[in-house]
């Protein structure tokens, strides 16, 4: 991966849905190798500037571009399985079990069902793994989501609420996950309340619907 | 990854989901029945009209109840788990096969449990048998088509559970006419493949149409 | 004279309807059905309409889907709006024909049940327009709708044409030909009718648009901005 030309880059992208203006003005220039905390207040779009970046929201203004695929076309496909995003809601489905969720992932992307197993495995939830998503907490739902970026192996990994409803002990995970990444040549970003907990190598906040690279 | 092992993974996640509530086996298709069974005291339990009338009030209640199915608690993804299956690069048009199939074989079945209520209470004249088993499914699958295109498009909608229906049953006309048409025909001897022809038609073109209006739909969505 | 040239649409459709009418009431009545015969003239070109103006809705359906141009989706939805309208009238008329002529405020043949459809087909489309908040979401979500309805209707009349054949042995009456110019008349008024409102309505829908962009860059407050520090805290700095 080519170290000057950006992971990721949001040239002032902007979102608007309807009359609601979202995000104003993003820049951003992501590089390989990187861990970046998104910091702000409530409300502030945060999980929207994610979700752009995921490509799943193209810009209403300005442009973008996450691995070479310009946002709002359909290059973005041949992107998409490359990222991994854990959003604040979990992606489950509350009727499977824990490791039907997670052998579905492994399924759809082509791995053996043993990939998902050994996963959560690393993530601790092996004696957890037969409960169904439903009746699991919110840090197991957390963790088995964590489970899915250590089987799909991505080169941009997105974390909204990173430490939400997670232990000491999976917080180490969080960032034993993005190291994982960075050390292959992707990058992280992290969304997080708590600053003082992102270990990242910069940090960056979305102010009045601005983010401003630091 | 082949287009058609996501469209079975698809399938098998949604029938997964389903037979863990299995609501369409033990909520839906009781309540086909109990239609079935109120439908008489409403109109009368002569045993000559029961018999005539019985294939177009199984035919409606599948085309009607068979909405309950299209809106079945497991067809709704949550924005996350839609956020999850488009990041994981699958084909909308996979997508939108996969459950359009999980969808008719869950309509085909809720046909299916109907059949033995309908002979039971109405004693109908089919005919010839065998035929039964090309109508039922070729029902299910535009009733899996249509109900699919429909639930795409009122994905996360407030008002989606009274909006489906009102997409939905104007344009199965069609189907209910083919099958309608198609039983009475093997009644009086006549020839079934002009509906046999029409019902195959009208999921050739709902096929067609659900497969090109995936990708964008699935854009729609945010 | 400006001002005539600015509403030469309205002008033509009103001179076209008053024409339609006049032909329509002094015309011979029919043999058979009488003077109530004459709603037909209202009947068919309202029905005529219902369809025209779907048509519409799906070419606007259709262009947006490739331009992502506003001004198509705006051309749908303009559309149904006043097709819906000529649907509910078509309906009404054909109710008010059938009932003294045949004895029953309905009669099941193809095109009635067709167009009885329809009015539900617009019905289901212009409430998908009214769930839908985002204008990008919603001109998407209909055009698809739209389209997907759109490919049915042939189906749909076909059936009905194929079922009807088999079970119904009274026909429609033939039209003769002085009737069928006054026929012609009236399709001819009621489209010019119809081409007038849909300027009328596109204009509006435009201005509407218009204000909201003004309104949005005048006002550019962000979604997040009404949310401030909150007034009960413990004080203490995280």
């Amino acid at each position: 991966m080519n170290a000057a030309s950006p992971l990721a880059l949001l040239d002032d992208a902007g979102l608007r849905i309807g009359n609601t203006v979202i995000i104003r003005r993003a820049k951003l220039a992501l590089t390989a190798g990187e861990k970046v905390g998104l910091l702000g207040p409530n409300g502030s779009g945060k999980t929207t500037v994610l979700r752009m970046l995921a490509t799943l929201l193209p810009p209403t203004d300005g442009s973008g571009t996450v691995m070479g695929a310009r946002l709002g076309t359909d290059a973005v496909y041949t992107v998409r399985s490359r990222i991994v995003m854990v959003g604040h809601l979990p992606a489950l489905y509350p009727e499977l079990t824990l490791a039907e969720n997670t052998r579905f992932v492994a399924r759809l992307s082509g791995r053996a069902p043993a990939v998902a197993d050994e996963a959560l495995t690393m993530v601790g939830l092996a004696g957890a793994s037969q409960r169904r998503a439903a009746q699991s907490s919110k840090g197991m739902l957390r963790r088995a989501e964590l489970a899915r970026a250590l089987i799909l192996e991505p080169d941009l990994l997105l974390l909204d609420e990173a430490h939400a409803g997670l232990d000491a002990e999976a917080i180490g995970l969080v960032d034993a996950l993005a190291n994982r990444v960075v050390a292959r040549g992707g990058a992280a970003v992290l969304v997080s309340h708590e600053p003082d907990r992102l270990v990242v190598d910069r940090s960056v906040r979305v102010v009045d619907g601005v983010l401003e690279a630091a | 990854m082949s287009f058609w092992r996501q469209v079975f993974e698809i399938t098998r996640k949604d029938l997964l989901v389903e037979s863990r509530t299995a609501e369409v086996v033990t909520m839906t298709a009781p309540f086909g029945a109990a239609a079935l069974i109120l439908i008489p005291l409403a109109i009368g339990t002569d045993a000559p009209l029961l018999s005539d009338l019985g294939p177009g009030l199984y035919w409606i209640v599948v085309l009607l109840f068979g909405m309950l199915v299209i809106l079945r608690k497991s067809a709704v993804d949550g924005q996350p788990q839609r956020d999850l299956v488009r990041l994981l690069g699958i084909d909308p048009a996979a997508r939108f096969a996969g459950a359009a199939i999980a969808t008719s074989a869950l309509i085909f079945t809720f046909e299916l449990v109907l059949i033995p209520v309908l002979i039971v209470l109405y004693n109908p004249d089919f005919g010839s048998w065998p035929w039964l088993m090309l109508i039922l499914p070729l029902v299910a699958i535009g009733m899996g088509l249509l109900g699919t295109i429909a639930g795409g498009v009122t994905t996360g909608l407030g008002t989606r559970v009274s909006l489906t229906p009102l997409l939905v049953v104007p344009l199965s006309l069609p189907l209910l006419l083919g099958a309608t048409q198609a039983l009475e025909s093997l009644r009086l001897g006549r020839s079934i493949l002009p509906w046999l022809v029409l019902l195959m038609a009208v999921d050739l073109a709902l096929a067609v149409t659900g497969v090109l209006a995936a990708r964008p739909l699935e854009e729609a969505v945010t | 004279m400006t001002a005539l040239r600015r509403h030469w649409l309205e002008t033509v459709a009103a001179v076209a309807v008053a024409l339609s009418l006049f032909r329509s009431m002094t015309v011979a009545a029919d043999v058979t059905q009488g003077d109530v015969q004459r709603i037909m003239y209202v009947h068919v070109p309202s029905a005529w309409l219902a369809f025209l103006a779907f048509a519409v809705t799906v070419v606007g359906s259709v262009g947006w889907l490739r331009t992502r141009d506003r001004r198509w989706d705006r051309l749908a939805a303009s559309s149904a709006e006043i097709g819906v309208v000529f649907t509910g009238l078509a309906i009404l008329a054909g109710m008010i024909w059938a009932r003294p002529v045949w004895g029953q405020f309905w009669t099941w043949e193809p095109r009635l049940v067709t167009t009885a459809l329809l009015f539900f087909i617009y019905l289901g489309y212009l409430a998908l327009r009214r769930a839908v908040i985002d204008p990008e979401q919603r001109a998407r979500r209909s055009a698809i709708m739209g389209i997907v309805a759109f490919i049915q209707i042939p189906i749909v009349y076909e059936s009905v044409n194929w079922w009807r054949s088999l079970h119904q042995t009274s026909s429609r009456n033939s039209i003769d030909t002085p009737l069928r110019v006054t026929l012609l008349l009236g399709v001819v008024a009621f489209t010019f009718v119809y081409a007038a409102l849909l300027q009328r309505r596109l204009e509006l829908a435009r201005l509407e648009e218009e204000l909201e962009i003004r309104h949005l860059d005048s006002s550019p407050e962000v979604a997040g901005a009404g949310i401030t520090a909150p007034a009960l805290s413990t004080g203490e700095p995280r």
